[in-house]
């Protein structure tokens, strides 16, 4: 078959396959958000109560659609390298690693890499590059021990979260690492604050709706991602290797570039997820700062089927049932725990319903 | 170093791997078997979470350890109707069982415990072996331990046999490798890979078990903290080898007993360096240190007959 034959038939198959994808994705976001309010009556909360609290938390205020939507964009940075490295048939678990990596450098570039007095937009630039270089990195170790030595990415994705994790740990607890000088013995173990220059600017420049500018980068990085994987030679090679490795390398494609090129990427948007919180939201490095944001991002990538558009959609959804499930917690009493049994749901049920959507083997 | 906190660390190293010893087992007879579970972490927090509540409801721990298998056998069947009957991506489940317990054991201790967190679960009985309890300076620090690590070495050296020497280790061995040939000879692929996923759920149920009742006495939230990755990883560093999987295990219980012992001998490694110890072994085992891999063939591949 020629290129385009390809294309036009791949084509044809996404189109008939779509909209019972669609269908079924809804179906079970709505599906385990029934099971969360049955949850939420058993345990003995008043269900009117918590609904508001979750609007509150999420439509409430400015400043509430604001945290939610930054939220969003992580998860959909980690998505959207989730999808991309799913495309070669790679499923990239490290998103929570790469995130962390990616945090740790934006702090220590932005601290102590002498940013403060380079000219405007370079004063946190330099940070999120280094940022991204981490994350880049990270998935990188994927990759190179995938092509070497044949390591399943899921396993070591996952190790390499954990060890991240713990570097974070580290870097926050040692004085010789990222701590603040300690003044006293009750020093919290996190980083000092980020110097003013290194703060990404915000969009409307005020405080009460604190949307960075990490949204339009994120809004152009999903524009360019979802050209390249639909429209490019680039994109068809990726899924060339994906459905058949060894037909592929017939075709001149090279296997072990396009696993080295999709992990990396797929880490570079982790690790700038990480730098867009700390550098956008949080200003100081903590323990635990990217806890359960690699798992959403994953989710959300699973979530959309292979679709960068639906990535976006449901890291809207997950950021807004996050920001929600935080204030249900603080308002009403329940605990956050609720979003993840929601996630697990939407996960499992999407796992086995791909049967009843005929799809190949 | 003193022969007393030798021994020492041989003891909390080998009670440290217990988990990952039962664990490992369970997952190495379903990746035989064909099926890659990810999710006996899931499975592991379901029975340390049941067992605790079980032994701190009915003041029996060996009630608490009845009630973990009872409680896990629905999750392990839902991976196996999950990778089998509907053939779904075995990673994916595997990781959506995973959120999904973690999101319902911490909303369930929540809502059972609450205030009461700190109160005492009553944990499994401590037992030495006659002759070698006696040892000295070894016989206590080392073999006085809680009854069913016995019991799962028992279990675990059974495993070995039967998966040596019986028809069923052939079968199960087939069915990862071969799969069309155990359906030609008219056994169900899809039923031995209910069997493998479903043992792997029982011993993931014991694991949990020991890590909540028989070594800590108490839940905390996610207490797992991955130690099913390690397990899984234990597999591929053991080249999917009984003998390996178990040496692998004891490594990773090592690396982690390391981080209780050093400090006590004065050596000066951040914390965070030991803690993170086993993980980076078992990327470094995962990742070459134990050569090329050979997965049996079909693992992960759910069986379609034709």
């Amino acid at each position: 078959m020629t290129d385009a034959a390809v294309r036009a038939s791949m084509t044809k198959s996404r189109r008939r396959m779509l909209r019972p994808s669609i269908v079924i994705s809804v179906a079970a976001v709505l599906a385990a958000a029934l099971v969360g309010l049955v949850l939420i009556f058993a345990l003995g909360v008043s269900v009117s109560e918590a609904i508001a609290a979750f609007i509150d938390g999420t439509l409430g205020t400015p400043y509430a659609i604001a945290a939610s939507v930054n939220r969003s964009i992580a998860f959909a940075l980690v998505g959207i390298g989730f999808v991309i490295a799913n495309r070669a048939n790679l499923v990239n678990v490290g998103g929570e690693g790469q995130i962390a990596v990616g945090g740790i450098a934006a702090t220590a570039v932005a601290l102590y890499g002498h940013v403060d007095g380079l000219p405007a937009a370079l004063s946190f630039v330099i940070p999120l590059l280094a940022a991204v270089l981490a994350g880049m990195l990270w998935g990188s170790i994927a990759g190179i021990l995938k092509i070497k030595a044949g390591t399943n990415e899921v396993i070591s994705t996952l190790l390499l979260s954990f060890i991240a994790v713990w570097l974070l740990y580290w870097c926050v607890q040692s004085p010789q690492l990222l701590r603040k000088p300690m003044t006293s013995s009750a020093t919290l173990p996190e980083s000092l604050e980020i110097p003013e220059a290194a703060k990404l600017p915000l969009l409307t420049g005020d405080y009460s709706f604190p949307v960075h500018i990490g949204l339009p980068v994120t809004i152009v990085i999903a524009i360019v991602a979802g050209i390249v994987l639909v429209k490019t030679v680039f994109g068809l090679q990726l899924r060339a290797v994906g459905f058949n490795p060894v037909a592929a390398g017939r075709a001149g494609i090279s296997y072990a570039r396009m696993v080295m090129v999709s992990l990396a990427t797929a880490g570079a948007l982790g690790g700038l997820a990480g730098g867009f919180m700390l550098l956008g939201e949080q200003y100081v490095l903590k323990d635990g700062f990217s806890s359960g944001y690699g798992f959403d991002g994953l989710v959300a990538g699973l979530l959309a089927r292979g679709s960068v558009v639906g990535v976006i959609a449901a890291a809207l959804l997950f950021g807004f049932l996050r920001s929600g499930g935080i204030n249900m917690e603080m308002v009403a009493g329940v605990p956050t725990a609720l979003v993840m049994v929601i996630q697990g749901l939407i996960v499992v049920t999407l796992a086995g319903a791909a049967f009843f959507m005929g799809r190949r083997a | 170093m003193t022969w007393e906190l030798f021994a020492v660390f041989v003891g909390s190293s080998l009670r440290l791997a217990v988990p990952l010893l039962l664990a490992g087992t369970g997952e190495l007879v379903s990746e035989r078997a064909g099926v890659l579970n990810m999710s006996i972490e899931g499975m592991m927090l379901t029975g340390a979470f049941a067992a605790a509540v079980g032994a701190w409801a009915t003041g029996s721990p060996v009630l608490g350890l009845l009630i973990c298998v009872v409680a896990v056998f629905p999750v392990a069947l839902l991976q196996a109707v999950l990778s089998n009957t509907l053939r779904a991506n075995q990673i994916v489940t595997g990781i959506g069982i995973n959120i999904l317990v973690l999101g319902g054991t911490t909303l369930a201790y929540r809502e059972i415990f609450g205030a009461r967190s700190r109160e005492q679960i009553p944990g499994l009985e401590k037992w030495s072996p006659p002759l070698l309890g006696d040892i000295p300076v070894f016989g206590q620090a080392v073999f006085q331990q809680v009854w069913l690590l016995y019991a799962g070495l028992a279990i675990i050296a059974l495993t070995a046999l039967v998966l040596r020497y019986s028809s069923i280790g052939i079968v199960i061995h087939a069915a990862g490798a071969e799969p069309r040939a155990v359906d030609k000879s008219g056994i169900s692929v899809t039923w031995v890979r209910y069997l493998g996923v479903l043992f792997a759920g029982f011993m993931s149920a014991l694991a949990g078990a020991f890590l909540s009742i028989g070594d800590i006495h108490t839940f905390t939230e996610g207490m797992t903290r991955g130690a099913g990755y390690l397990a899984i990883a234990a597999v591929i560093f053991g080249k999917w080898t009984l003998s390996g999987t178990v040496l692998a295990c004891l490594l990773f219980g090592a690396a982690t007993a390391l981080q209780f012992q050093l400090p006590t001998l004065g050596v000066d490694v951040p914390n965070a360096l030991l803690i993170m110890l086993p993980y980076l072994l078992a990327l470094l085992a995962v990742g070459g240190l134990a050569g090329r891999q050979t997965a049996p063939r079909a693992l992960g591949e759910p069986y379609l007959r034709r």
